[in-house]
């Protein structure tokens, strides 16, 4: 696979129907419809998971008071749910504060892309077209999550106030969200409700909407999936290019930790993890998840590893004395990366499954809205929606995870082409 | 093949401590204590406290919680660390001056007022030093100058932390000889006790007290409080918690539980059974269905039939066992619709009294469900893995040419086709293993079954260290047994290796 600078040096050389690795994967991938089609499920996942606070919330849009009615520093027209989004009162999870920040910044960002890129398109050659796309898009992820982290930090809070009843009174107008419902709100008054027209599919033993606290499990099933796979895919790719580059004693070593690792029957080893933390977060989940799930990642890449180290292009570079770091990282790693992110994709959906059985079993983030917890909640008042709900949206995402799994893995194999 | 088992149990060992290594640091840097008490750190004198006080005191020293991790270095407190905690609590139940008008004798500013969190930490710090600043205390004692609640506190402490440690105390029978000791120590023990001041005893009383009763005492057994080189160098490696817990492990003693005080060896014997029963089964099942299921499948490929056993064994892979659990458990058990099965457990409550018959009888109807539940997930894996495999071998020349000298389709796909293609599936006995073991805590929580898995989750919950941590190694042993298994068995499916 030729690195970006060769690429940059050689570009013009190239024929004209040249196509990077990555090009060939992606339109092989494209082939296997049902994981094409799976990948745009999961987008929509994460368009549902940022885009909740529309959909349901029980702060409005728009509210306008007359003087006089309700309290008088509210009186005039006033816009709550923008502020309800970044408030750490309302939010008390930097998961929610995140995907809020999305709301604004993905959209901002698909603007730009879609106005540029037509641009672009038309006045560059292909191959500078690439590298500036490539560069757009490092640039606005670090764009987005930088504020994010800006938003997070500045820990905006303010005075709590009941707008749901300022609305009933005379003279207000205002305008909700689709469902006027927050997801941790606790309303005893509507306890076990069944599936109606208002709550779309019932409450639970709190009186609180289980269709808001699905649609916000999404973020946090998808959080603790992505970045607890994140985490124990950087500790394998470390670990395993360690043993499987400088092989010989280090290998010893990672092998025998490994090993170690593997026999643990791992979900008691995560159970005994949660079980010491105590009031956990929806990062120490994932960090727990992330700390013991490593091994698969590490011999993956140790084996991948070990079979480039004898290649020619390596032993070339090592002949042309190349750092150690650069080998690695721009020669051998980038060639190690396929199986790795197929193993990922499968990662994501097993990650999902664990915090959800985690949430099952009363071990889950204590305050979050998690699909594990819904379905406790179900077993314990034995109402249908609250069980079948959860087990269905885990079903699904998790399907289409492994769909999409699937469909990288053939991509990637030579052999498989179409 | 003899000496490769050999090596690998060989091997098992080094694993094993590393494991043990492992465990022991995760359960002992995590935060929190085991069966900690609600600790008030005021009414610091009154007979209650010092009561709780001292059982939660024999409770530390029982499960060596009053001990330092990894290593000792007590022999060189001095009596500056003794006092600053002690001074801690001693300000912590004086009052707080007011901001106006008369200020009450010995009374605390505010912002000197040390918060609670860090008093429990001095009260257990002083306590857990135990033995090792008996003579500081006794300094502290007798400084006349010093506050005489922060004597008072000395002494009180000092009672308890001077006490003779009995032998063979928690565990085994004590020999005749160590019973000896023992009775002469409770004796001192006795005595020391009683040397404790009230609360309003007075200045002139607490002074002799201290001087008749203290001081000679600790001249008398002084040599019990000094530390040769070699002492030291013993104490700092020794004298540890992780010591003890390796010591204890290599007699193959864990220790008890501190939820029942039954030894946790004898309770996992008991639950080891439903454990390893449901899932051998499972195992079994899993191998029986999905074999036969894969070699269909991969015979029709492409055909409507293997499209849709692929579709369905791919939604039931993706399903959570948990879901399942809950919905069939909703569906067979509760009478809605159906009451056909048990909600739960490993058998009936009068099974002594059943014949042998009647108890398989019942024990297999309680496991019908849990056993659907634990196995679907890995028989949904393992058929598209048969498949592969099958599918692999069946363009393969030896099955045309098995074919061409006319042996019958069954003895072509069994004994030709089967065979091969089975290798790989076996290699996955080995990372099922783990899984399992580990799966079925849901199951075992859901379905009550009274195994390993849920005297696990249990002893989370509870906080029981030597439960979780005979748990985790057991486990961790049978893991490592199952992979030697899975190992041998491929020499025994394919002759072409051997590990001679």
């Amino acid at each position: 696979m030729a690195t970006d600078s060769d690429k940059q040096t050689s570009g013009s050389l190239l024929p004209k129907d040249y196509k990077t690795y990555g090009e060939i994967v992606w339109e092989q991938f494209k082939k296997y419809k049902l994981s094409y089609w799976s990948l745009w499920g999961v987008a929509a996942l994460f368009v549902l998971a940022i885009f909740a606070p529309i959909l349901s919330l029980n702060v409005p849009f728009y509210i306008s008071i007359p003087e006089g009615t309700g309290p008088a520093n509210l009186a005039g027209v006033s816009f709550p749910w923008f502020k309800a989004l970044f408030d750490v009162n309302f939010f008390e999870s930097g998961v929610d504060i995140f995907f809020n920040s999305l709301i604004f910044t993905v959209p901002v960002v698909l603007a730009a892309w879609f106005f540029i890129s037509p641009r672009w398109k038309k006045a560059m050659i292909k191959d500078k077209y690439k590298v500036y796309r490539t560069n757009f898009w490092l640039a606005s992820s670090v764009v987005v999550l930088i504020a994010a982290l800006i938003v997070y930090m500045v820990q905006f809070s303010q005075p709590y106030v009941d707008y749901q009843s300022i609305s009933k009174m005379d003279g207000v107008s205002s305008i909700y969200p689709l469902l006027e419902f927050s997801y941790r709100d606790v309303d005893l008054s509507s306890v076990g409700v069944s599936p109606n027209g208002v709550h779309w599919l019932g409450t639970d033993d709190r009186g609180r909407d289980v269709f808001t606290r699905m649609l916000y499990g999404t973020r946090i099933s998808l959080t603790i999936g992505i970045l607890a796979v994140a985490i124990y895919t950087a500790i394998g790719m470390v670990l395993g290019s360690i043993g499987g580059f400088f092989g010989g004693r280090v290998d010893l070593v990672v092998l025998r930790l490994i090993e170690v690792m593997l026999c643990f029957p791992s979900f008691f080893l995560i159970l005994t993890l949660r079980g010491f933390v105590e009031n956990a977060s929806v990062f120490h989940i994932m960090i727990i998840i992330g700390v013991t799930g490593w091994t698969g990642i590490a011999r993956l890449v140790r084996g991948e590893f070990l079979r480039l180290r004898r290649q020619d292009f390596v032993q070339a570079a090592i002949a042309l004395g190349y750092t150690r770091t650069r080998i690695i990282f721009r020669h051998v790693l980038p060639n190690a990366l396929g199986p790795v992110l197929v193993s990922a994709t499968f990662g994501v959906a097993g990650a999902i499954i664990l915090e959800a059985s985690l949430a099952f079993l009363g071990l889950g983030p204590t305050t979050a809205p998690s699909w594990g917890q819904i379905l406790t909640v179900g077993r314990q008042t034995k109402l249908w929606a609250l069980i079948l709900a959860p087990g269905f949206a885990i079903f699904v995402t998790v399907s289409l995870l492994n769909l999409v799994g699937e469909g990288v893995r053939d991509a990637l194999d030579p052999k498989m082409r179409r | 093949m003899t000496t490769y088992i050999i090596k690998r149990v060989l091997l098992m060992i080094p694993t094993l401590l590393m494991i043990a290594l492992i465990i022991f640091l995760v359960l002992n840097l995590a935060p929190g204590r085991p069966g900690q008490t609600q600790v008030s750190a005021d009414g610091m004198q009154s007979s209650e406290s010092t009561e709780a006080r001292e059982s939660y005191r024999i409770f530390k020293e029982q499960f060596n919680f009053d001990k330092p991790i990894l290593l000792n270095t007590r022999f060189n407190l001095t009596e500056a660390d003794v006092r600053s905690r002690l001074e801690m609590r001693v300000k912590f139940n004086k009052p707080v001056c007011p901001d106006t008008g008369e200020k009450p004798e010995g009374c605390v500013p505010v912002d000197q007022k040390p918060n609670s969190a860090d008093v429990i930490k001095a009260v257990e710090e002083v306590e857990d030093w135990g033995a090792y600043i008996v003579p500081e205390l006794v300094a502290i004692a007798a400084d006349e100058q010093a506050d005489l609640l922060l004597r008072k506190l000395a002494v009180v402490n000092l009672a308890a932390n001077a006490q003779l440690r009995l032998k063979s105390q928690y565990g085994r029978k004590p020999t005749p000889e160590e019973r000896e000791y023992n009775d002469n120590a409770q004796k001192e023990n006795e005595l020391l006790r009683s040397w404790r001041p009230s609360n309003e005893m007075p200045a002139e009383e607490f002074n002799k007290l201290v001087k008749e009763n203290w001081i000679p005492w600790l001249e008398k057994n002084k040599q019990r409080f000094e530390y040769s080189g070699g002492d030291k160098v013993s104490i700092f490696f020794t004298d540890t918690r992780f010591a003890k817990y390796m010591y204890n492990l290599a007699r193959l003693d864990f220790g008890v539980s501190h939820v029942d005080k039954k030894p946790v060896l004898d309770t996992i014997g008991g639950k080891l059974k439903y454990s390893i029963s449901l899932s051998l089964l499972s195992i079994l099942l899993a191998y029986m269905i999905s074999v036969p299921l894969g070699v269909w499948s991969a015979y029709r490929q492409g055909t409507r039939a293997d499209q849709t056993v692929t579709l369905i064994l791919f939604m039931l892979y993706s399903l959570p066992s948990f879901f399942i659990a809950v919905v069939v458990l909703e569906l067979f058990t509760v009478g809605t619709p159906f009451k056909w099965f048990p909600t739960g457990g490993f058998g009936d409550a009068g099974a002594d009294t059943m014949t042998t018959l009647e108890q398989l009888k019942s024990i297999t109807w309680h496991l019908v469900l849990p056993l659907l539940c634990m196995t679907y997930r890995g028989l949904a894996s393992l058929s598209r893995y048969a498949r592969t495999g099958v599918l692999d071998v069946i363009r393969a020349d030896y099955i045309r040419t098995a074919r061409a000298k006319g042996l019958g389709e069954p003895m072509v796909v069994i004994k030709h086709a089967v065979r091969n293609g089975m290798i790989p599936i076996l290699t996955l006995l080995g990372s099922l293993l783990p899984v399992l073991i580990g799966g079925s805590v849901i199951i075992e929580v859901i379905f009550n079954i009274p195994g390993m898995g849920l005297y696990l989750f249990e002893s989370i919950l509870a906080r029981d260290y030597n439960a979780i941590m005979a748990v985790l190694l057991i486990s961790s042993l049978l893991t490592l047994v199952g992979l030697l298994v899975s190992d041998l068995s491929y020499a025994v499916v394919d002759p072409r290796i051997s590990f001679d």
